[in-house]
Order: structure tokens, then sequence, then C-alpha cells
């Protein structure tokens, strides 16, 4: 499954996204977090040590954590700031901690968490404004080291049909 | 010198490895005779201040947790606030993580070169360094010996005004481990770190185990 999570207030590209992807026949989700209340991660670290597993913010983001486990592949949809994603993109990638334990091992030559799950998402990138691409892009592949998946890519909200292209 | 100091740590103060390194840090910075002034960017109620501060001084350092690869979201979102400068104050870092290798960092420290620039200021370098985990779990003489190692480079700061040095440059340590020593904290981490994990767990009132899968699935 195809997970589509949207921080910005367009719903534009959601709706080109899910055009392009009923025709393909890809089977996929999208969240809209406009609407939801999602804080930063406060790193308390209650979900490796006290509630392992659970995070300690009761805010809507619970419902995002259930649908990155067990997706074959998840895009982040944000907008930009200060030339990387902004701060509701970021969000996103910071509160997924508890997708891994606090155990430590060597993959890929990179000390990385145990993933909790056997199951995690490939990661790539829409953004929409200015950033730094080739930043972008390096970033995208160590995040993904934290799923212990691969990089799809990163492209611009006016690349989308090359963006689908990837998601299968 | 006169610096402005922000612990970019989402984590409430009390709770803060950023804010124990930092202790230390401006201990020595003080020593060499330099004042500060600290703001808590975990409190939105000194963002203001904070924003002022950032605004009217000309040596500001930023102290954060790495956070998934870059700085912090709650970080993120202060920073979007701020009107960049006009290139008339130098901009500095001070990065640490969990991971002990250098390595592990550089994603993150790269950002911190580019978004100095963003800033309007100047670039004044970061101190980089990992392995700071554990400052949470310990107290005492235990955690004097994690932190301790900053009062100098707070001197050195003081005496410098940025990180650029080779003394800092070597402050980070290894930038990764040699094989036989990976060999080893793999061992350690399987026979002795998982139960001193779940010793803290236990302490923390975990009453699941640690690698508990609460959305389905079996154990790691």
């Amino acid at each position: 499954m195809v997970l589509l999570i949207n921080t910005t207030d367009d719903t534009g590209v959601t709706g080109q996204l899910r055009e392009l992807l009923e025709k393909t026949g890809t089977n996929f989700e999208i969240v809209q977090t406009a609407g939801m209340k999602i804080n930063p991660c406060m790193g308390c670290n209650h979900c490796w040590l006290r509630t392992p597993g659970i995070c300690s913010i009761r805010d809507d983001y619970e419902t995002v954590l259930k649908r990155i486990i067990g997706a074959g592949q998840m895009w982040v949809i944000t907008d930009t700031a200060l030339g990387f994603m902004d701060h509701k993109g970021k969000n996103i990638f910071d509160r997924i901690l508890p997708i891994t334990t606090m155990y430590l091992h060597f993959r890929n030559g990179q000390m990385r968490h145990v993933p909790r799950y056997p199951v995690l998402p490939d990661v790539g990138i829409i953004f929409r404004g200015e950033a730094d691409r080739a930043y972008l892009e390096r970033w995208t592949e160590r995040a993904a080291l934290n799923f212990e998946r691969k990089a799809l890519g990163v492209f611009r909200s006016d690349e989308i049909r090359e963006a689908v292209a990837c998601m299968r | 010198m006169h610096a402005v100091i922000m612990n970019g740590s989402p984590r409430v103060r009390k709770h803060s490895n950023t804010d124990r390194i930092l202790a230390r840090f401006l201990q020595g910075m003080t020593e060499d005779g330099s004042t500060f002034e600290q703001y808590e960017i975990s409190d939105r109620k000194q963002w203001e201040r904070a924003r002022t501060a950032f605004q009217h001084n000309d040596r500001i350092l930023i102290a954060l947790p790495l956070y998934v690869e870059n700085i912090p979201g709650l970080l993120m979102e202060f920073l979007e606030t701020l009107i960049p400068r006009g290139g008339d104050a130098t901009l500095s870092f001070i990065l640490q993580g969990g991971f002990a290798e250098g390595a592990q960092l550089r994603c993150g420290e790269a950002y911190l070169e580019m978004l100095a620039g963003r800033l309007g200021c100047r670039y004044g370098g970061t101190l980089v360094k990992g392995d700071n985990f554990g400052i949470r779990l310990t107290e005492g003489k235990e955690q004097e010996r994690i932190t301790a190692p900053y009062r100098e480079m707070g001197r050195v700061y003081s005496r410098e005004g940025s990180f650029f040095s080779e003394e800092c440059r070597k402050f980070t340590g290894p930038e990764t481990f040699p094989f036989f020593t990976r060999l080893l904290i793999s061992v350690v981490f399987r026979m002795i770190a998982r139960k001193r994990f779940a010793r803290a767990a236990r302490a923390w009132g975990a009453t699941r185990p640690l690698d508990d899968r609460p959305y389905g699935g079996r154990g790691v």
C-alpha cells in the first residue's frame, strides 16, 4: 500500500495524485493532516522506556503511525522552510520514534535502532516551495535508514508524474 | 564576549541532555570571562524574547539534539519565525546525539551550515559529538564524566568565537569505529545493554517488554 501524508493546506497535489494512482490501479491511501492536531516530538523517550511503542503525546498522530506500520511506501508531501521541509513535515518524521526499539545494531555499515515491526515503508518526499534539493535527497536517504528501507526520491510538486512512476 | 545561547531541545529543561551539556560548556565560557543569556526553545513563552535576542546580538549559539538526521521540528518551527539578519552576526551550533560515531551527525551538520546562511548569519562552525544518550540515564559522577569535556570547549568558544579549530574538530571522536570495536559494541548491546535498558524501563514504570508491538505483529 502507498501511503500519502499531506502536511500542506493544499489538497491540489493529492487530488492529482489520486487521479493518477486510480488510473494505474495502485493501492493507496491519503492522509490529510491539515485538520489534525500533530504536536512536535518532545524527546521524552517514553515510547522506548515507559510505554514501549506508544507515544506519550495523545493527539492525532497515532492514526498516522498505525498507517505507516505495514505500508509499503510512505510519501510525505510538505511545504518548505529555510531550504528544508517545514516543521509540519519534519514533525511527521520526528514522531516515528515508536516504530523503533531502543535496542541498537549495525545494519549496512550504520548503527541503527532495531525496528519494532517487520514491515516498514520505503520513503519519498514531494515538496512545495523552494528547498535545497540536493540536501533533501541526502537527508531522505539517511531518514530511510531509520526504517531500514530505501529512499524513493525527492520530487517538486510540479513533478507529480515522475513521483507516481515510483509508486507501486 | 557576550553570547546568546539557545537550547534548541524540545525536551523540558529538567530532563534535557542538551541543557546538561550547556551547563558544562557555559561554565567554561564564563571561566574565560565571557557572559551569556540563555533561552529554552521548549518553552514557547520564551520565543518572543529569544527572537529579540537573535535580532540584537552578534554572537549566537544554538545547541540541539539530532532528531532524524536534522534539527527537531519544534526548533524548526521557532526558526521559521525569525527575520534573517544582514550578515552582521555569527551563528554557531552545538550538535549532540545518541549514536557515538561522528559520521551519524554529518548530515545534520551539513544542514546547520546551510541554515546559518539562510538566517542571514556568518557560520561559526558546529561542535559535533554523539554518545550522549546516557546523560538522561545517569547521575552524579557518571553523568559528569560524559558532560565534563564540554567545559574546555566552552573556553575555546569564549576565546575564538567559533568552532573551527583543530581542537573542536577532534572533539567529535572517531568518525566510524573499527570493525573489532563495532563487534565488541554489538556483543555489549546483546549481553549487557539490553539488561540495563530493561532495568531503566522498570524504574520508569514500564509494564510491557521493550520490544512490544502494541499495534500488532510478533516481538523483535
